[in-house]
Parts: structure tokens; sequence; C-alpha cells
């Protein structure tokens, strides 16, 4: 090879990608308007931006998948613990994750702030970006849940499955499994009945108005809950 | 062999600095570690939250790493133009601007002042003198260019490499209202730096060293280095959407980033191939044996961390399991490992014997911090990807939660202590081995060379 062609080599090269690399990026810019509805993007939405960044939140949490490693992702936060959750999890860390073997600080971030950060959560969920995190995803939810089978071999009831497919292990544990966010399951059945289990599950405000875990009777149809319920009930031996 | 030109001096400073953030560096990373795989009480968990050391961990690795290459830059040009540096005042007045930046972003970041985005946490108002110590920087080595009229394609490839840094690092300076967008310019940093400009001045000061230590003819080094550098910018810049994937961008990224950042082992493969063809064509003997090991080693840990385990997980099928979670953060540690630091201790072994005005150093100590660090942060490395594939498995492909997760993978974590630790113990010794060289060597021999004098008092 002479230097002349590795010259062209060079400048083809750097010139092809750049040209791909800024064509692209106009048309990104374009399109990401639709695909993170940008029109919902509210000062409300970008105060909590600054919020999220006033914080520092980021260098524990990944968002989107980047920043910090420590801390659960918080793109589909919004959903899949709700706001009532959120809120107490900024303000009052130290007793959400008393019992957790890691803590997150009490930064002390004002009423109105969580506020701003909740708004920017719930934008944030509506991110159209291929259904990352596989987590949080409704769909990969149930393939994880026939690979969980799958490989350990055990025979799960229709609501254990459900129970580990609507995130309910990321508050409450079974077993030693789980968050610690909120109570132990492994007794709740020796202290309600399937009937007061699923109301719990449907709407926790309807039992407790300050309740802060999320309701899910919009997101499980009635025969759902009652067999996830069931499940519970049956729940009477744990520590 | 000494210092040919007076001003190559400036070097000095640049490289004592880089090497103390360097230490201060490790301090944090360890920190990390133990938050990761300890209970820490809320109370110390408020003092010394996690995010804060991270922040200093990555900032202090950034800054010594630019300030390494900027004293790299200081040291080489003369040489290669014929001419002294344009002005050395200029010189002293960037690295103290610059590291008081530095420090006051650190200090700032105590209180709580931060711009709060990874990587890219230092204010507004630090940026703006980041920027102004570049562009000192930048004016600096363009004038002594231009006034020596000595161009080399070496020189010409360093200084793109430094100006590509400097324009890139603006992307990262404003506030962007919308998260998508945000992170899609912040990879115009962090990508297009570690993959783009920071490769070209990579490939640059490598082919130097090795023109310098090899004496291969500076026409074939050249021809691979215009080949070297096609390849990087061809692979590196639309690689740029392999962290596009899940940011909610359209899906042609999916195909570009895949298919593209793919392909970047190709030039980092070269590099290795490059570097063993030179090496095997030395015409003279090589004095200084640290040099010849680091050069090898870091065409090689190069591949491995950055193209080799950057590539297990830049197809959006593994990535999708494997995005933030511990794999990437074991390819982080191994790829800047590999490339970067190693080729900083690359420069500084080539530099500092020089620097210190001595013919003949002993190699012993250089070898053995070298090897210990590399074994510790190959394990370290290890560890994190061990961490990271049970995480994969828990968290993503199971779904079980972040937390269960975790829980899976404390073991690994104490692994990284120790392993952090270790990593510690052999930059000390590099460390003591770079600054008393000088001293030691004449303490044995006597053999001082008289011009150097002025560099030995340290
Ligand atoms: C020093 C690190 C750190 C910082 C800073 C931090 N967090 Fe956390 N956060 C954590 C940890 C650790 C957890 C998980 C604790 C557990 O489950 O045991 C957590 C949990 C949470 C949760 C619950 C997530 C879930 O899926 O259960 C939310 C919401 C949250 N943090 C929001 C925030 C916000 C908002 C900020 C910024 C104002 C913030 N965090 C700052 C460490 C941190
Ligand atoms: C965001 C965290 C969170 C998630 C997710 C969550 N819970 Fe809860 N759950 C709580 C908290 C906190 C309580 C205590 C009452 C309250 O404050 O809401 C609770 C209470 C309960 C109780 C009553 C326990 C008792 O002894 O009184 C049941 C039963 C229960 N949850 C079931 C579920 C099921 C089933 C799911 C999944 C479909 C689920 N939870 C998901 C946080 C959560
Ligand atoms: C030797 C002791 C070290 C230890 C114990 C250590 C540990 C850590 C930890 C725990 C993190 C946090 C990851 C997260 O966000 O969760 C981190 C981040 C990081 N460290 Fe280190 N580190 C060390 C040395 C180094 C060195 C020598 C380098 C570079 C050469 C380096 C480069 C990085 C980078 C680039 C990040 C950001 C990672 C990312 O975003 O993926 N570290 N380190
Ligand atoms: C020397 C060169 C390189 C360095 C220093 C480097 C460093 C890093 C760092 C620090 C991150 C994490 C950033 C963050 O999210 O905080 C990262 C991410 C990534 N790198 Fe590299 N890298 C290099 C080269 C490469 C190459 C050649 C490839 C592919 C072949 C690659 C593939 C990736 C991928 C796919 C990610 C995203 C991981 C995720 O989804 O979380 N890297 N790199
Ligand atoms: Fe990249």
């Amino acid at each position: 090879m002479t230097t002349r062609t590795a010259q062209w080599i060079f400048a083809v090269g750097t010139l092809s990608s750049a040209i791909v690399l800024g064509v692209l990026t106009v048309d990104t810019n374009r399109q990401m308007a639709t695909l993170t509805n940008a029109d919902k993007l509210t000062d409300e939405v970008v105060a909590g931006k600054v919020v999220f960044q006033k914080y520092n939140c980021n260098d524990c949490h990944t968002i989107l998948g980047f920043g910090g490693y420590y801390a659960p992702d918080l793109t589909r936060v919004y959903r899949t613990k709700g706001e009532a959750y959120i809120r107490k999890a900024v303000t009052e860390p130290e007793k959400v994750f008393a019992t957790s073997f890691r803590h997150m600080p009490n930064q002390r971030v004002k009423p109105d702030e969580v506020d701003k950060l909740v708004a920017f959560f719930g934008w944030v969920n509506n991110i159209n970006n291929h259904d990352w995190p596989p987590q949080d995803s409704k769909q990969k939810g149930l393939t994880g849940t026939s690979r969980l089978l799958a490989s350990s071999g055990i025979s799960m009831s229709e609501g254990a499955a459900l129970f580990k497919e609507n995130n309910c292990f990321s508050c409450h544990s079974l077993g030693g499994t789980g968050g610690s966010s909120a109570l132990a399951l492994d007794n709740v059945g020796s202290k309600l009945s399937a009937e007061q289990i699923a109301k719990q599950i449907a709407d926790p405000r309807s039992v407790n108005q300050a309740a802060i875990m999320p309701a899910f009777m919009n997101f499980l149809s009635a025969p759902q809950i009652n067999s996830i319920a069931d499940f519970l009930s049956k729940q009477k031996g744990g520590k | 062999m000494p210092v040919t030109y007076k001003s190559q001096r400036i070097a000095y400073p640049y490289f004592v600095v880089a090497l103390c953030l360097f230490a201060l560096q490790i301090v944090a990373g360890i920190w990390l570690a133990i938050s990761y795989a300890f209970t820490l009480p809320q109370g110390l968990v408020e003092a010394l939250p996690f995010s804060t050391m991270r922040a200093f961990h990555t900032n202090l690795l950034v800054l010594w790493m630019l300030l390494g290459f900027m004293g790299g830059t200081y040291f080489m040009v003369p040489e290669e133009s014929k001419s002294e540096i344009f002005s050395t005042k200029l010189a002293w007045f960037q690295l103290i601007l610059l590291t008081a930046t530095g420090v006051a972003a650190l200090v700032g970041f105590l209180f709580g002042w931060t711009k709060g985005r990874p990587l890219l946490e230092i204010p507004f108002p630090l940026n703006m003198l980041i920027v102004l110590g570049a562009l000192v920087f930048l004016f600096n080595i363009g004038m002594t260019l231009l006034k020596a009229r000595n161009w080399t394609m070496i020189q010409g490839t360093l200084l793109s490499g430094l100006v590509l840094l400097a324009l890139l690092y603006l992307f990262g300076v404003p506030f962007y209202k919308n998260l998508s967008i945000d992170w899609y310019y912040w990879w115009w940093v962090i990508h297009l730096w570690v993959e783009g400009a920071w490769e070209l001045i990579t490939s640059a000061i490598m082919a130097w060293v090795l023109m310098r230590i090899t004496g291969v003819e500076r026409k074939t080094v050249e021809k691979w280095l215009y080949v070297e550098i096609g390849l990087f910018m061809f692979t590196g810049l639309a690689g740029t959407g392999h962290h596009y994937y899940w940011i909610g961008a359209p899906d042609y990224w999916l195909a570009v980033g895949g298919i593209f950042s793919a392909l970047e082992p190709f030039p980092i493969l070269l590099m290795v191939w490059d570097t063993f063809q030179h090496t095997k064509h030395s015409k003279s003997g090589v004095t200084n044996k640290v040099v010849w090991t680091l050069v090898i080693a870091c065409s090689i840990m190069h591949l491995i961390g950055a193209g080799v385990f950057g590539f297990i997980h830049t197809l959006p099928q593994v990535n999708y399991y494997t995005h933030g979670s511990q794999v990437t953060v074991s390819h982080g540690h191994l790829a800047f490992y590999g490339a970067y630091a190693l080729l900083n201790l690359t420069i500084f072994y080539y530099a500092f014997p020089r620097l210190h005005g001595v013919e003949r150093f002993r190699t012993n100590l250089g070898h053995l911090g070298f090897w210990i660090t590399l074994i510790s942060m190959s394990v370290m490395g290890l560890a994190f990807g061990v961490a990271g594939v049970i995480q994969s498995y828990v968290e993503r492909v199971f779904g079980l939660g972040f937390m269960t997760a975790q829980a899976q993978m404390q073991l690994w974590f104490k692994v990284v202590i120790v392993a952090g630790l270790c990593f510690a113990v052999g930059l000390g010794i590099i460390i003591y081995d770079l600054l008393s060289m000088g001293r030691r060597a004449r303490a044995e021999s006597g053999a001082v060379l008289t011009q150097s004098k002025g560099a030995a008092a340290v």
C-alpha cells in the first residue's frame, strides 16, 4: 500500500461516517419530538429535570440506563412503583429503605421539588424506547416468568406467576427473595383473607387513605387479582 | 539521553499533578466499591454519598488523563517540530488554571454544587474556565507549530485529536430540556471522546513513541497511521449509535449503531499488528525496557478492554439485557485502563528518565508496579463482569428486580475491593519509582548528565 492509498482510506472513511452521523442527527432530532412526546414537555416536567440534576440523583440511579449503577433504574418508576411511593422514597428514604442492605440518603428535597420530580418521571415513563428496561416491560415480564419456571423446574400457580410479573417482588419479599421497602408477605395469609388481599391489590387507598402501594386495578383484571389474592392467602408459614 | 529542548521540561509538573490526581481517583474508587459491598449506616450514606464520590472518581479520571495528554504533547511537540514551545509561561498558567478549576469542582461537589449529569458534573462557570484552559493550550501548541513551520503527519493527527476533543466538550455544556436529546449529545462528548478524539491522540503518541524507541522509518509509521485513524473515524463516528438503542431514538440506530460499532475492534487490532510489526523491525536495541513492556501491554489491553469487552455487549440483542449493568462497568474499567491509563504510563516512562536526566535506571520497580496494576485491574474487570452477568440474568432476564439481583452480587464487589487495594499498591510503587528514579540512579552510579541538573531537583 502506498501513502497515497492510505490517505484516501483516511479521507473517505472519516467523511462517509461523519455524513452518516450528521444526516441521522438531523433526522433523529426531528423524530424524537414524537418518540418522546416533546409536546408534553411542560414547564413542570422541565423543572423536574432541573431538580433531578440539582440533587445528582443520576450518579446513583440510572435513567434510560445511563448513570450510576448503584440504585434502581428510574425510567419506568412512575408506572411500576406509583406516585405515592416515589414521594415517600424521596422524602423519607431512611424509613422506606431502613431494613435494606443499601441505603439512599435523605437529601431534604423540598415538597414543591418532589411534585416536579413526579411530573418528570411521569413524562419519562412514556418515552418510546423499544421497551427498555426488560425488568419493567410487561411483555418481557411474561417471558421472564416462563424462563424462571423452566430454569428452576418448579411449577408455579397462576397467582404466583402474576405476583412475579407485576413487580410485587420489587417492594415485597417472599421466602427472603425480593425488596425490603415494603413488608414481607410470608405470613399475610394468617392476617388477611383472600377478599381483603384482593381489595388491597386493586386499590390500596380504599383500605388505607395514606397507602403508598400503587393501585393495580387498571393493570390487572378482577380474575387476575383474585388469583394473586388466592395465592397470597395461602402464605401462612413465614418468618 | 536527556531532554533535547529546554521547554520540554514543562511536561514534568503536568505529569506530577496527573499522578497525584490518579492516586486520588483510586481512593475514591475504593470508597465506591465499599459502598457496594457493605451496608453503610444512613449517616455515612448522607455524609459521603455514592453519587458525590462517583463524580470524584470519574472527574479525577478525566482530569488526570487530560493533563497527562497535555504534558505529553508539550514533551513531544518540540522534538517533532524541532523548536521550543511558544511560551512556557502560558503552559504554566494553563496548568495552574486547569488544576485550580478541577480542585474547585471537587470541593464544589462536596457542597452539592453540581450539574448533576454523570461524568459531566462540572457546573457552567467552571466549564468556561476549562474551555479557557483548552484554548490557551491549543493556542500555545498552534503557535509553536506555526513558528516552527515543520509540519509532520504525527503532529497533525495529535493536533486534530486535541482540537476535536475541545470542540466536542462544548456539546456537554448546555442544559437540555428533553432527557433523550440530553443523552444524545452527552454521548457526543463521552463516546466521540474515547472512541474518536482520544483514539487519534493515542494513535499519534503510540506511533511517535514506537518510532523513537525502535528506529522504524517515519514513512512506514505514518502510512499505517493514516489507515488506523481512517478506520477509527469510520467505525467510531457512526458507531455512536450503539448508545442510541434505548433512549427514544428512531429504529435505524439499532442497525447503524450495531453494524458500525461491531467494526470498531478492527482499527484496534490493526494497531496491535502494527505495533508488533514495528517492534520486530526494531533497528536499535531498546534501552528503556519499561516503555517497551508498556507499549506492548497497552496495545493488547486496548484490544481486550475496548475491542473485545466492548464488542461483547455492543449488539442490540445483547445490549438490551446488559445495558446500564455491571457489564458496562467491567468494560469501562478494562477499556480505560488498557487504552488510556497504560498510554499515559507509557508517556510517563518514556519522558521521566529523560526529564530526570538519567541514562539508565533500574527497571525492577517499574515492572513490578506495572504487573501489579495489570493483574489487579484484570481481576477487577472480571469481578465486575461476573457481577454484571448475574445482574443481567437475575434482574433483566428473570425480572426479579434490582435489589434481588444486587444481593446475589455482593461477593464480587468484595473481590473488587481487594483488587482495588492491590491496584493502589501497584500505583504507589509506580509513582514512587517515577518520582525518585533520578535521585536513585545518581546515588547508584553518579551517571548524571550535566545538562539536566535543573530537572533533577525533585
Ligand atoms: C447515594 C445514592 C442515591 C442518591 C443520590 C439517590 N438515591 Fe434514590 N435510591 C438509592 C438506593 C440505594 C435505592 C434503593 C434502596 C433499596 O431498595 O434498598 C434508592 C431508591 C430510590 C427509589 C425507589 C426505586 C425503586 O424502584 O424502588 C426512588 C424513586 C428514588 N430512589 C429516587 C431518587 C431521587 C429522585 C433522587 C434524587 C433526588 C435519588 N433517589 C437520589 C440511592 C440513591
Ligand atoms: C411500590 C411498592 C409496592 C409494590 C410494587 C407493591 N406493593 Fe404491596 N404494599 C406496599 C406497601 C408500602 C404496603 C403497606 C401499605 C401501604 O402503605 O400501602 C403494601 C401492602 C400490601 C399488602 C397488605 C399487607 C398487609 O399485611 O397488610 C398486600 C397483600 C400487598 N401489598 C400485595 C401486593 C401485591 C400482590 C403486589 C403486586 C401486584 C404489590 N403488593 C405491589 C408497597 C408495594
Ligand atoms: C482500583 C480501584 C478502583 C475501584 C475499586 C473502582 C471502582 C469503581 C466503581 C465501584 C465504580 C462505580 C460504577 C457505578 O456507577 O456503579 C467506578 C466507576 C468508574 N471507574 Fe473505577 N474503580 C477503580 C479504578 C479505576 C481506574 C484505574 C479507572 C480508569 C482507568 C476507572 C474508571 C472508571 C470509570 C470510567 C467509571 C465510570 C463507569 C461507567 O460509567 O461505566 N476506575 N469505579
Ligand atoms: C478505548 C476505548 C473505549 C473506552 C475508554 C470505553 C469506555 C466506555 C465507558 C466508560 C462506558 C460507560 C459509559 C456510561 O454509560 O457511563 C462505555 C459504554 C459502552 N461501550 Fe465503550 N469504551 C471504549 C471502546 C468501545 C468499543 C470499541 C466498543 C464496541 C466495540 C464499545 C462498546 C460500548 C458499549 C456498547 C457501551 C454501552 C454499554 C451500555 O449499554 O450500558 N466501547 N464504554
Ligand atoms: Fe461507545
